[in-house]
């Protein structure tokens, strides 16, 4: 799952689930009261204008998919509501169990438990499922979403590579008898079977995502449904107005008895959208409402009422604030068809002086540690700590630099001579702090390598939009990415496999590829999962060695609320506070 | 007269066609694919921007579209097919795939908060600017004019955003003065106190600055009038004074202030960006800022032709109204 790292206030963030016992700073239970009781109107002030998506198959925010999993939509599996590590567990959701894999992880089938209903009363069917699931296919409308369904159901590709099946709103040439091959309902509509075209482990971890909610087919009007979602949850929405509120009341429908992980707390949930960054901050600050979160990170300017240099609550904020490493790493991915010479692509990363760009975005108590490759230590099981790399310098290492770029001249000398005389080019969001760090990037580049860096600012609107097309995409491009669950199968096939999610690297084109891809496509369906993660970390070890992306940060987040909002805690898996346990004191 | 009217609407509607079709040129023209931005993501796939390019009918030439456009102002549109297919009935501006919603029904909802918010302002701010205006003249060099200097000072060199979040972080959040508002709008047909307070900072933070202008324009206004010969007549005839800046000065002197009044008004009405944004009002001023944020052509399209269909009609009134108080502008035109 991408970051939007192109200063656009509609910042994507996604999942992380962590395997390993990392202990988070400020990230245990904290808040907590024994005054707490259900009741009350629980405010979320948020700077955003609206949620990017409410409808559920479009949903790819691991923020949003924690506030809308916690209040309105079940999945089949969902992650449990933990502080630390057992957060990760996967539990039943609308599910009687955790699913039933068979066919060598091929075929996966999930029974549907009593109870179940949607905000009218309905019962949610296999059905249901299966038409949810469907509308992901429809990539025309129901866009942004995650494409595990399209990528991991056995249906056939066209000779584009593109799915046969074309979502539920489309008559001519769509084969919707392949979908129907590939999902199917018992007779009892209770039983939903899913037929995978590879073995996929883990495929209970991947219907946790809200992609594979349930949704009525009488209720679905396509782009619309983004605007009024039907619940299966505790809530329902009662107002959604972009650039206004949300509000949800209580969904009366909702039973605890068949859903045991979520709680009901607050009477009323009231989002309001659009406030200007300093009053939605203030507001928190000054305790205006106190019981209100906010949604969004806190401006640089007001970390330090909330946080001593270490990055610590200080003592006033103990109970209302966290300091989190989030599950994203941010990189620089290198063009690897424009930019062939692995000679060039170290330089740089030599050359770079990290310590002024970290300084510039606040510091490496705020910001995070830096990064040594696109598997994060949070991932436990597929992180190792990446070699050969021990003499980078946080301020830029010039005769390491200049050395490789010495061997780039005879090795690669196309590229040296692009990369020192008409430059590379380097796409970024246009923001006023990227404009900062672009010049940061150009001098220390030049004076410690030699290599001319020229930027192009991209509208942050546009911006994936154009650096994932290749015919547009320039030499570098700034990004971040998240695992999807506790697997680096989401993040190192997503991200250097060709035909997958997010390859800004393009390193199909390099020479080396085709032994990474046979061994990154291998462990895919590798049903040990000890043996799987040490070869995710192996190969992570690869995508440096090659240096397909330019490492920038294990990236830290901070939240704050409330005084009298308590049982908050941070949900690893999600990235995200655990919305549904907040109460409110008495 | 009738004639004269023909003549003006006439006019107005061929400006508000060029207009129509200058604003829909410029944007097909900009070096953007609307269809591109319209499946996030999705859209490094150049088969499913193909398919929103036949979706959104952006795969016919650029002066079909036009016509398409304006057949829609008048019977409606359709996009897409089965479940998703999407209706904006007439009259139809097109459809915002980052609002989900029909342009129409966009503006529809956000035009009377930004007329709640136009109409507040004004009335506040006349009060203010013509009475600090016409006291600041008739006590012109002493220290009722110094004092309403002063003001028009600082209402001019405070920039409107700045206003607001002062008065928003002090008197809201740290004096708690006023409440922070309970929702960010609400309709004065659904609740008149709850409508007032949440608009009672707005008002103030529009009003502050156009005030410091008027004052300024009313004081020079009346100062000038109450030097015409009409004026010295009044005198010799022993009127008194406030005979004089009430029934002469005045009547002559607002005249051309109507007229601001009235542009200025129709300005406000087409939105008021940053006093929306602060406030996080949901009107017209914030609806055209994030659609010029996130390329939604749409919108910018139907934002723009509403900001001069209103200033055209608001001319186009003034005008009216001109041609009955003076003949001479009938006979003119």
């Amino acid at each position: 799952m991408f970051k939007n790292t192109s200063g656009s206030s509609r910042i994507a963030r996604k999942a992380l689930a962590s395997l390993a016992a990392v202990t988070l700073l400020g990230a245990g239970l904290v808040g907590c009261s024994s005054a707490s009781s259900g009741g009350g109107t629980l405010t979320y002030l948020t700077h955003s204008d609206s949620w990017t998506h409410a409808d559920p198959n479009r949903n790819y925010t691991g923020q949003h998919i924690a506030w809308f999993g916690s209040y309105m939509h079940r999945t089949l599996t969902a992650y449990k509501r933990a502080a630390g590590a057992d957060g990760s567990s996967v539990v039943p959701d609308m599910a009687t169990d955790t699913g039933r894999a068979s066919n060598g992880n091929k075929t996966w089938e999930f029974t549907l438990q009593d109870g179940v209903t949607f905000e009218d009363g309905s019962a949610v069917t296999c059905e249901d499922v299966k038409y949810g699931v469907s509308r992901t296919f429809a990539t025309d409308v129901i866009t942004d979403g995650p494409g595990y369904a399209i990528s991991m159901l056995d249906i056939p590709k066209d000779k584009d590579g593109a799915s046969v099946y074309k979502g539920p709103y489309k008559s001519d040439g769509n084969d919707t008898a392949a979908y129907d091959k590939a999902v199917t309902c018992s007779a009892d509509n209770k039983t939903i079977t899913f037929n995978l075209s590879r073995a996929v482990g883990d495929f209970n971890y991947t219907v946790t995502y809200l992609s594979f909610s349930a949704v009525p087919k009488a209720s679905d009007d396509g782009d619309k449904y983004d605007m009024h979602p039907v619940s299966t949850g505790p809530y329902k929405i009662e107002k959604y107005v972009a650039k206004d509120e949300m509000v949800l009341v209580r969904n009366d429908k909702w039973s605890k008895d068949s859903d045991p992980i979520r709680n009901a707390y607050p009477d009323k949930i009231v989002v309001r959208f659009g406030l200007a960054e300093e009053v939605r901050d203030q507001l928190v600050i000054n305790d205006s409402e106190p019981a209100s979160m906010s949604l969004d990170g806190i401006l640089p300017t007001n970390l330090a009422t909330i946080f001593d240099d270490a990055g610590v609550p200080v003592e006033a904020w103990k109970d209302r604030a966290m300091n989190v490493y989030d599950p994203y790493v941010t990189y620089s991915a290198v063009n690897v068809e424009k930019v062939s010479c692995v000679q060039v692509r170290k330089a740089i990363y030599y050359a770079r002086d990290f310590a002024a760009l970290q300084t510039l975005a606040g510091g490496a108590a705020f910001t995070g540690d830096p990064a040594d490759g696109v598997i994060k230590p949070l991932m436990g099981l597929d992180y190792k700590k990446t070699t050969g790399y021990e003499d980078w310098k946080e301020e830029g290492n010039a005769e390491k630099a200049t050395a490789l770029m010495a061997e780039a001249k005879t090795a690669c000398p196309d590229v040296y001579k692009k990369a020192t005389t008409t430059g590379l080019t380097f796409d970024i969001g246009d923001s006023d702090t990227n404009k900062k760090a672009a010049t940061i990037w150009i001098d220390s580049v030049k004076k410690n390598s030699g290599i001319i860096l020229k930027f192009n600012f991209i509208e942050p609107g546009s911006y994936y939009s154009v650096v994932l097309d290749p015919t547009k995409q320039g030499d570098l491009s700034r990004a971040g990415w998240a695992p999807d669950w506790a697997n680096a199968s989401t993040v190192i096939p997503e991200l250097m496999l060709d035909g997958y999610g997010f390859p800004l690297s393009r390193a199909g084109k390099d020479p080396t590829y085709a032994e990474f891809k046979k061994r990154a496509e291998a462990n895919l369906s590798e049903p040990d999962r000890v043996k799987q993660g040490a070869e995710w970390a192996a190969l992570n070890q690869y995508v440096m060695d090659q240096m397909w992306i330019i490492p920038g940060v294990f990236s830290k987040t901070q939240e704050m609320w409330g005084s009298k909002l308590t049982g908050v805690f941070f949900w690893e898996p999600q990235g995200a506070p655990s919305f549904g346990d907040i109460q409110i004191a008495k | 007269m009738f004639g004269y009217l023909v003549r003006r609407i006439a006019t107005s509607l061929a400006i508000l066609f060029a207009v129509s079709f200058a604003v829909y040129a410029i944007f097909a023209l900009l070096p953007f694919d609307p269809a591109a931005l319209t499946c996030g993501k999705n859209c490094n796939n150049p088969a499913i921007i193909e398919a929103n390019r036949i979706r959104l009918g952006y795969d016919i030439p650029f002066w079909q579209q036009y016509i398409v456009f304006l057949g829609g102002l008048f019977a409606g549109r359709n996009y897409g097919e089965g479940a998703a297919a999407i209706n904006c009935p007439a009259p139809s501006l097109g459809y915002s795939f980052n609002e989900h919603e029909c342009v129409t029904t966009l503006i529809r909802q956000a035009l009377p908060v930004t007329a709640s918010l136009a109409i507040g302002a004004m009335i506040l701010w006349l009060i203010v600017g013509i009475t600090l205006g016409v006291v600041a003249a008739r006590f012109r060099g002493r220290s009722a004019d110094t004092a309403s200097t002063i003001f028009v000072l600082i209402g001019t060199s405070l920039p409107t955003f700045l206003t607001g979040l002062l008065l928003l972080v002090f008197v809201v959040i740290k004096w708690r003065i006023i409440p922070f508002p309970s929702g960010n709008y609400t309709s004065l047909f659904e609740n008149p106190l709850e409508w007032a307070q949440i608009l009672l900072l707005p008002w103030i933070t529009l009003a502050f600055a156009s005030a410091a202008l008027y004052t300024r324009f009313v004081r020079n206004a009346v100062i000038e009038t109450l030097s015409e010969d009409f004026i010295r007549t009044a005198r010799a005839k022993g009127l008194s004074e406030k005979v004089i800046l009430r029934k002469h000065t005045l009547r002559a002197a607002l005249a051309p202030i109507a007229t601001m009044a009235g542009l200025d008004f129709a300005a406000l009405l087409g939105g008021s960006i940053l006093t929306e944004k602060v406030f996080n009002l949901p009107g017209l001023g914030r609806l055209s800022l994030s659609a010029v944020v996130e390329y939604d052509l749409p919108i910018i399209v139907g934002a723009t032709l509403l900001s001069a269909a209103i200033v055209i009609a608001m001319n186009l009134i003034v005008d009216i109204l001109y041609a009955f108080i003076d003949p001479r502008v009938r006979v003119a035109a």
